[in-house]
């Protein structure tokens, strides 16, 4: 069974950003409001899940093959127009590359 | 009308499971009933009243034309056979406590009112009112929880219907049908737009369903989630399980799915497509992108259930809210 994954690499490369992506916006959950509230959190896993996100959108070439694609089967049409609209949609009008916590 | 022929690969030539398909619809023409348009709720509705043939003795056939087609192409294509019934183990169905699920407990006497009460309404329970006492109490307690695991990907669904949500989006859980064609999702409030991933999957027979749904409840990966501490803010992370650690070596057998055809090599560019198609056809203009396509998922051989665990309805617990089947990743990275 190939399993998801962040339970194949839990320490691999954006790891926290595509379990936490598939687990709120799989079009079976697609619960964006929820996670809208929860990145408002100040844990170490929202600033992790924020940092991740932020050097995915600088960088999509970064991502892992098409881990992200096909675990989340977001409508954008590429990981690059689905980042950006998730850094807005959670983030608003903050810019991507000014770190707000360390 | 015009006949539906949709959802056929963009193959250069018809194979011979489309044809095979087609002159099973000739069949059902044959025997005198209307070919639905392609965006006609009708292809997706139950089946009409059954169409009269020539010899009074046999059997009238009650499906649509589009359910026979999808039929016919599952059976080709996957080898699945509509016929085949899971054997169930009453006294491990009989003994299982929903409440393990994260679901209110029902005896039986209870889960058989509540299908007679809500059958009309809440059609996916006829498949609950043909399954055995046992699965009929495990169904009609997740029916009466935040899940839709039961209406979406399990026995009520047909193929027909499976097709038509991975190629077109249309959702069947929508019981309108001014709405269906449209995109609009069943479950969700104010006619928010149906979402779906590549694949559109089910568990064929309803006691193969909640056999799996009640060993997935007892399996330490669920039940972790199912136990952790609650938080109202948290939704917990999906937990992939083999088919064959719950329904057996030959589980698979028990699962059919439809998936939407790449577009040049692309999912991604297939499922943004797919979406703008939907737009299109739901505003009444003319897409500027081709027809979404879907077929049959060859085999779930291999493959797993996924389990969706999220929040009651009383919002002070954990259960389990989705459970489908998905065909094994055959990607050898990672």
């Amino acid at each position: 069974m190939r399993d998801f994954y962040w339970n194949r690499h839990p320490d691999g490369p954006f790891a926290t950003l595509i379990r936490i992506a598939t687990t709120y916006l799989h079009p079976e959950v697609d619960e964006l409001e929820a996670l809208q509230k929860l990145v408002k959190r100040e844990t170490d896993e929202m600033h992790t899940f924020k940092s991740e996100l932020r050097k995915a959108v600088n960088d999509p070439a970064q991502l892992p093959d098409d881990e992200l694609s096909k675990h989340v089967r977001y409508e954008d049409g590429s990981p690059e127009a689905f980042l950006r609209r998730l850094w807005r949609d959670l983030y608003g009008d903050e810019p991507i590359d000014t770190p707000q916590h360390p | 009308m015009r006949i539906d022929r949709t959802c056929l690969t963009d193959a250069p030539s018809e194979d011979h499971t489309v044809r095979r398909a087609r002159s099973a619809l000739d069949d059902v023409d044959a025997a005198g009933k209307a070919a639905p348009d392609q965006d006609n709720p009708t292809e997706a509705a139950p089946a009409d009243k059954p169409a009269k043939v020539a010899n009074p003795h046999k059997p009238a056939e009650p499906r649509s034309r589009g359910e026979v087609y999808a039929d016919t192409r599952q059976s080709a294509e996957s080898g699945w056979d509509r016929h085949r019934k899971w054997d169930t183990s009453d006294t491990e169905l009989a003994q299982f406590k929903t409440e393990r699920a994260g679901l209110r407990e029902t005896s039986q006497k209870e889960a058989d009112g509540y299908v007679d009460q809500h059958r009309a309404r809440r059609p996916w329970l006829e498949m609950a009112a043909c399954a055995s006492p046992e699965s009929r109490r495990i169904i009609v307690a997740i029916d009466q929880g935040s899940g839709h695991g039961h209406i979406r990907h399990e026995g009520w669904v047909t193929e027909q219907a499976n097709m038509r949500r991975a190629a077109y989006l249309e959702d069947p859980a929508q019981l309108d049908m001014t709405k269906r064609p449209r995109g609009i999702d069943g479950l969700k409030p104010d006619d928010k737009r149906h979402k779906c991933a590549e694949l559109a999957t089910r568990i064929t027979d309803p006691d193969a369903f909640a056999t799996a749904f009640t060993r997935g409840a007892e399996h330490p990966r669920v039940r972790a989630v199912i136990a952790a501490p609650y938080d109202p803010g948290v939704w917990p992370d999906p937990v992939l399980i083999p088919i064959a650690d719950l329904l057996g070596k030959d589980g698979h057998e028990y699962c059919t799915g439809w998936q939407l055809e790449p577009v040049d090599g692309s999912m991604d560019a297939a499922i943004s497509n797919r979406r703008a198609w939907r737009t299109a056809m739901a505003e009444a203009r003319e897409p500027d992108v081709p027809q979404p396509a879907a077929r049959p998922v060859p085999t779930f051989e291999g493959g797993t259930l996924l389990f969706l665990v999220s929040h009651n309805q009383a919002r002070d617990g954990y259960e389990i809210v989705n459970m489908y089947p998905q065909p094994r990743d055959d990607d050898p990275s990672g």
